[in-house]
């Protein structure tokens, strides 16, 4: 047992410094506070409340929630009794009164198509019902749709307080009301191909952005400053123009009668007749997006080359390696980390693009991103967008996942 | 859901502009030369008329803002110019202001009261008629496949084996599967019956056919300015568009191109009033005046829309050339405007409410049809 030592003080020595210690990190705390607060404030609770709108179907459950109470009893396998349509009978009319119906009406619509003119069709009809009679054969005289069991049972589906069939519908699956996961019919798939599509374009333009920056970057890292800095600017350049204006370029170049044509045809490298189709197909999108997204590579991969001696390549000629063993051997293992962060970057940039795919690629230019762009702006449908994000995120938090294992976090050099 | 309500206004707050203590309303609108044409039309009449200040703010459409900000409390939105889609969608989610239709509006000049003197019902309780513009196709009288004979009809877009060369059209449904459908000989008053019985797959199957075959081929646009560029440069033959930029390209740029009325689509812009907007009283004032008689045949002075009154297009002709064209000067319009009798002659007005309905189904349909092209 060592004696214990004490400060100037009287105080313990493992005491004081368990205090100045504590000191130190509640100042660093309290420096990194504000944007501590910031992002968890601004960023991740707003994300996460807006995720939880992908499940979340309260307000319907509220609206009509006597409805679904009475549902709960009935198997959906025959047209439902009088105590569903009844129930169902007031509480709509509780809703037409407060103008609520047409909320129910939009929600339902994505459910099952037709609702929204089926709402407000019955809701315009709803005095003339006569409370004593069948309310089942009087909702079908308003309209037909209501004989048809399929609205019955997306009524019930529909008013679940909370469900998580939207994460099936970006997997272009369904369930069915006996509780069966099935694909939907081949004619409406279109999710999943838009997946494998959004990272098969994200990984090609990781890669074509990893073989262009590769070069440039080595050799921005071994010419002397001043030249150096000039193609930095140039690498830079791209940064310091509007994505659109961007875009536009590459339209303006690469289109049938375009720039680029124009010169193979003139220096009749192709015939007038056989120019090439460079836009409005896949070719577009990753010229265009590698293009814009090239410094992401060029930065990382230009800050871990410049840490690497030009000695250790000549200690290895030296010892008898040929030039591309000593590169392969040495130099090329050396830029892992850059090559890593730089492809990280890429990729996860790539896949969240739209609006360049969109104007360049044609019929292939529609990606994941538009889809949840489209739910989120045109159709309202937040909970199968906020799906389709959420899962869009957790591929990226997988992405993230696999590189901590496979190169470490800490290894990261961004530049 | 409470907190990220109180952080959104709270944003809001911080963005929103000072509050200016003379009368005004924000009007929003699509921007460029058609937002240009209600300020010259009627926003700057209004204002000088009234005094109160009418400013004019752009947005791409969509009710995801407007969603956002009664959501948050913060409106600073008073006037929407909107798709009739969501003239629907947005009454029934309650954002916007239902009309007493022939109080609140005045009756034409004509003398007729307001929903008669409209040239078609509104949607919804929601919606006050703007302007109706058209979907029809344009071709490039210079292009050198036409050799002589140039296309007159729906179905000569759909005919590339008559006229070959690539086809633009529109990057979603809307429009295509109304042409395809015409094309396939439906008359233009029936489309949307057919839509209802395996409609939407004749129309794609008609579509695949055009944009499959060696001679056809098809490229999709999306901002309204790409189809008189793509006849322009040569990249299309024919493109679908609206008929206001096609006019635009054709008289006041001198762009060798012709329209084809054809199988032309109506479709209809609206006016909404917000539902608790900053100034609801001055702005339901300004919109009276706005889609009066006079003031939308004052929007028709700038831009090659119809005015959604019938009684404007008396306006319009008692004082051809009405058009007022900053390169070519005065121009008849009549023969341009989408409600001419000589235009109307095989057309399809568009159904919102099947749109409405129908719209995811339509969309993945259209979109898978797409990915597999």
């Amino acid at each position: 047992m060592s004696a214990e030592i004490r400060t100037s003080d009287g105080e313990l020595l493992s005491v004081k410094l368990r205090k100045v210690e504590r000191r130190r990190r509640t100042t660093a705390f309290l420096l990194a506070a504000p944007l501590l607060f910031f992002i968890v404030f601004a960023y991740v609770i707003p994300i996460f409340q807006m995720l939880g709108r992908s499940v979340d179907n309260v307000q319907m459950n509220e609206f009509l929630s006597e409805t679904h109470e009475v549902m709960q009893t009935w198997d959906g396998t025959e047209m439902p009794g009088e105590d569903v349509t009844s129930t169902f009978f007031y509480e709509l009319k509780g809703l037409v009164e407060e103008k609520n119906h047409g909320k129910i009406a939009t929600r339902l619509n994505y459910e099952k198509g037709g609702f929204t003119s089926l709402i407000k069709k019955t809701a315009r009809k709803l005095k003339d019902f006569d409370e004593n009679g069948n309310f089942l054969d009087q909702f079908i005289d308003v309209h037909k749709k209501w004989g048809d069991i399929e609205y019955w049972l997306a009524l019930k589906r529909g008013t679940d307080a909370y469900h998580f069939r939207k994460y099936l519908t970006t997997f272009d699956y369904e369930q069915k009301f006996d509780g069966s996961i099935e694909r939907i019919p081949e004619k409406k798939r279109i999710n999943v191909t838009l997946w494998l599509r959004t990272i098969f374009v994200a990984a090609g333009v990781t890669f074509c952005c990893f073989l262009l920056a590769y070069p440039i970057s080595h050799l921005l890292s071994v010419l002397p400053t001043r030249y150096s800095n000039l193609l930095m600017i140039c690498v830079l350049l791209p940064f310091w123009t509007s994505l659109l204006v961007r875009t536009s370029s590459w339209m303006v170049l690469l289109q049938k009668q375009g720039v680029l044509n124009d010169t193979l045809v003139s220096l009749g490298i192709v015939a007038d007749e056989g120019r090439l189709e460079l836009m409005y197909n896949m070719t577009g999108t990753f010229i265009a997006m590698t293009q814009i997204l090239l410094p992401f590579m060029v930065l990382p991969l230009y800050s871990v080359m410049k840490t690497i001696p030009p000695s250790l390549m000549r200690a290895a000629t030296s010892m008898g390696a040929t030039p591309f063993l000593a590169f392969r051997k040495i130099y090329f293992p050396l830029t892992y980390a850059g090559i890593s962060a730089g492809s990280i970057l890429v990729f996860v940039l790539s896949i969240g693009y739209y609006i360049t795919p969109a104007l360049v690629g044609g019929a292939k230019g529609t990606l994941i991103s538009n889809r949840i762009a489209y739910h989120m702006q045109q159709s309202l449908d937040w909970s199968l967008a906020t799906a389709m994000a959420a899962v869009l995120l957790v591929a990226v938090l997988i992405v993230y996942w696999l590189y901590n294992k496979i190169v470490g976090i800490d290894n990261m050099r961004l530049g | 859901m409470l907190r990220l309500t109180k952080i959104m206004s709270l944003a809001a707050l911080l963005v929103a502009p000072t509050m200016a203590t003379a009368a005004e309303v924000n009007v929003v609108s699509w921007g460029g030369a058609y937002t240009e044409s209600q300020k010259l039309g009627y926003g700057d009449p209004y204002q000088e008329k009234s005094g109160v200040q009418v400013n004019w703010i752009d947005y791409s459409g969509g009710l995801s803002e407007i969603k956002a900000q009664v959501e948050s409390g913060a409106i600073t939105w008073d006037i929407i110019d909107v798709y009739a889609r969501d003239t629907i969608i947005g009454c029934d989610e309650g954002l916007f202001v239902e009309f007493d239709f022939d109080n609140d509006f005045p009756a034409g000049v004509n003398g007729m009261k307001a929903s008669d003197d409209f040239f078609a019902p509104m949607p919804s309780d929601c919606a006050v008629g703007n302007i109706l513009y058209s979907w029809n196709y344009a071709y490039n009288t210079d292009n050198i496949n036409f050799d002589g004979s140039y296309p007159d009809s729906m179905e000569d877009f759909f005919n590339p084996s008559k006229y070959p060369g690539v086809r633009s059209l529109y990057s979603s449904a809307m429009s295509n599967l109304e042409f395809a459908l015409v094309a396939d000989g439906v008359p233009g008053a029936d489309v949307y019956d057919y839509m209802e019985e395996n409609g939407i797959d004749r129309a794609l199957d008609k579509l695949s056919e055009l944009c499959n075959d060696p001679n056809g081929g098809c490229i999709f646009w999306s901002a309204g300015a790409q189809p008189p560029e793509q006849l322009v440069s040569g990249e299309a033959i024919m493109a679908t568009g609206w008929n206001g930029r096609h006019f635009n390209a054709i008289v006041n740029e001198g762009s060798p191109m012709k329209m084809v009325w054809d199988g032309q689509i109506l479709d209809y812009e609206y006016f909404v009033l917000v539902k608790g907007g900053p100034n609801q009283a001055e702005a339901m004032e300004a919109l009276k005046y706005f889609t009066s008689s006079e003031g939308l045949a004052g929007s028709a002075k700038h831009i090659a829309y119809a005015p959604f009154r019938i009684s404007s297009l008396d306006i319009i002709m008692a004082d051809e050339p009405w058009f007022n064209s900053p390169q070519a000067g005065a121009v008849e319009i009549m023969p341009h405007m989408p409600t001419a009798p000589a235009n109307t002659k095989n057309y399809v007005l568009m159904n919102p409410e099947w749109y409405a309905d129908n719209n995811t189904d339509i969309n993945d349909a259209w979109e898978a049809w797409k990915a597999n092209l």
